[in-house]
């Protein structure tokens, strides 16, 4: 029964499989994320947006789903980590002259740093509208996210994290899919162009709020 | 690029080693028609350094005809040099400039170490086939060819991972130094036919661990190796091979 998990976590393939698994269930998260924020753009001073924060901090299960999520954010930077500095490991003595041959792209070349860079975001971000800072706070989330985001250095951070997050995505969907086993020669260019359109549709997606109450409504 | 029959001059700079480190050295080599192969160049090159008193540059090469997987070496950068599905050996040196600087360098790969110069152990690859990339049954004679009836697509697959020669053009050229294209190209090549089907569940197992002992790093996925190899294998393999592990897990014998 623990033949399984121990052979995923103890294989080089196994890790990436987990990597793949934890990293698409990161993005469902981030589509349910993206929906619920939609309601911000509602002209109601935030009331819809609070009536769904309200929603879900008054299920029970919430506390679970959290955990829930944790986990797979725990899972995925560890695995991360961990696959990242064997590769680091494997070279040994680096080559004088580098050439790529022409498959490489950005967010492939950089999945490390711009995975620490989001972590970074969700830190900030998890400060800003889950912790607080550490304090009690009392007014409506709807007008916390508005007044963070309507700032200079809060659009300019949430709009950072967005980019961050598009690199990172635009090599997910491809790589985690042929981890999987799921991709095939006909689909590969497919799935590349689906990749960056999911990174593009998440990171512009996302940044849309920042960009909406830096330019448009500053009220 | 064609320079018909002038003759080039060359700036080389070279990794020599024969301890366990080395350094880039540099070579000017005269009058190197762009007709000769890039291993006849270094041929000229070790003639000039015989005839100068020194040391003669070591590199690996066997048959010449690009179907061996002994020839090795970065070239700027890439391994095998700038053409495409050419083995160094088959790369000729119309496909430079007179006056170019051509930086050469061995593979590298933990797991592969240099031995001297350019020559470096590939045996780690030995170990993953020997961990499980053959079949055990004894063959016997050749039995009626429609016996065994093979899907055209399923043997088409298999020729294609099997013209992989094992050469590691694929962990150069990965940024992990990953072993992932040949292991796959080797796994894949047994998984679709059926005289490789008994073994396939124990093979996949073997030979991922094999692998991981050896050192190699992990695949992300940039289709860098596919495009390196000489041999034009295809990351559809490695698809395969996380397939071919993960049905293993999910169905063990």
């Amino acid at each position: 029964m623990f033949q399984i998990p121990l052979r995923l976590l103890s294989t080089s393939i196994g890790r990436k499989v987990l990597m793949s698994i934890t990293g698409l269930l990161l993005v469902g998260f981030l589509i349910v994320h993206l929906l619920g924020n939609l309601t911000l753009f509602m002209d109601d001073g935030g009331a819809t947006f609070d009536a769904y924060s309200d929603a879900l901090v008054s299920n029970p299960l919430l506390p679970l789903a959290e955990l829930g999520l944790l986990l797979l954010f725990a899972a995925h930077i560890a695995l991360g980590l961990r696959v990242s500095l064997q590769n680091r490991e494997a070279r040994g003595e680096p080559y004088v002259a580098r050439a790529t041959m022409g498959q490489a792209t950005p967010g492939s070349r950089t999945m490390l740093i711009s995975g620490l860079l989001v972590l970074i975001f969700l830190v900030i971000h998890l400060l800003d509208f889950r912790l607080h800072g550490g304090e009690e706070v009392h007014e409506s989330i709807a007008a916390q996210v508005i007044e963070r985001l309507r700032g200079g250095p809060g659009a300019l951070i949430y709009c950072l994290g967005m980019a961050a997050l598009g690199l990172h995505l635009s090599h997910a969907l491809r790589s985690s899919l042929q981890s999987l086993g799921l991709a095939d020669t006909r689909c590969y260019p497919c799935l590349a162009r689906a990749g960056r359109f999911l990174a593009a549709v998440m990171a512009l997606g996302f940044a849309s709020f920042p960009l909406y109450f830096f330019f448009i409504n500053k009220a | 690029m064609s320079h018909g029959n002038s003759n080039m001059r060359l700036t080389l700079h070279i990794w020599q080693q024969s301890g366990p480190a080395g350094r880039m050295e540099t070579h000017v080599l005269d009058a190197v028609s762009p007709d000769v192969s890039f291993l006849e160049m270094l041929d000229m090159l070790n003639e000039q350094l015989i005839a100068a008193g020194k040391d003669v540059l070591a590199f690996d090469h066997d048959c010449r005809e690009g179907i061996c997987g002994m020839c090795s070496l970065v070239i700027n950068g890439k391994p095998h040099g700038p053409e495409t599905e050419t083995t160094t050996c088959q790369l000729h040196m119309r496909s430079f400039n007179d006056g170019d600087t051509i930086t050469i360098e061995p593979f590298r790969a933990k797991a592969m170490p240099v031995i001297k110069d350019l020559v470096i152990d590939r045996s780690a690859l030995d170990r993953i086939v020997a961990a499980g990339g053959y079949v055990s049954v004894n063959a016997g004679n050749a039995q009626d060819a429609n016996a065994l009836p093979v899907p055209r697509h399923d043997a088409e697959k298999s020729m294609d991972a099997a013209a992989c020669i094992g050469c590691a053009a694929c962990v150069a050229s990965c940024k992990n130094a990953s072993a992932m294209l040949f292991v796959s190209a080797k796994v894949s090549q047994l998984a679709l036919l059926p005289q490789g089907k008994p073994e396939r569940t124990e093979r996949v197992g073997k030979m991922v661990d094999a692998m991981d002992a050896a050192g190699f790093g992990n695949c992300t996925n940039e289709g860098e190796c596919e495009a390196a190899c000489p041999k034009g294998i295809s990351i559809a393999n490695i698809a395969r091979l996380n397939r071919e592990f993960l049905r293993s897990l999910v169905m063990p014998d």
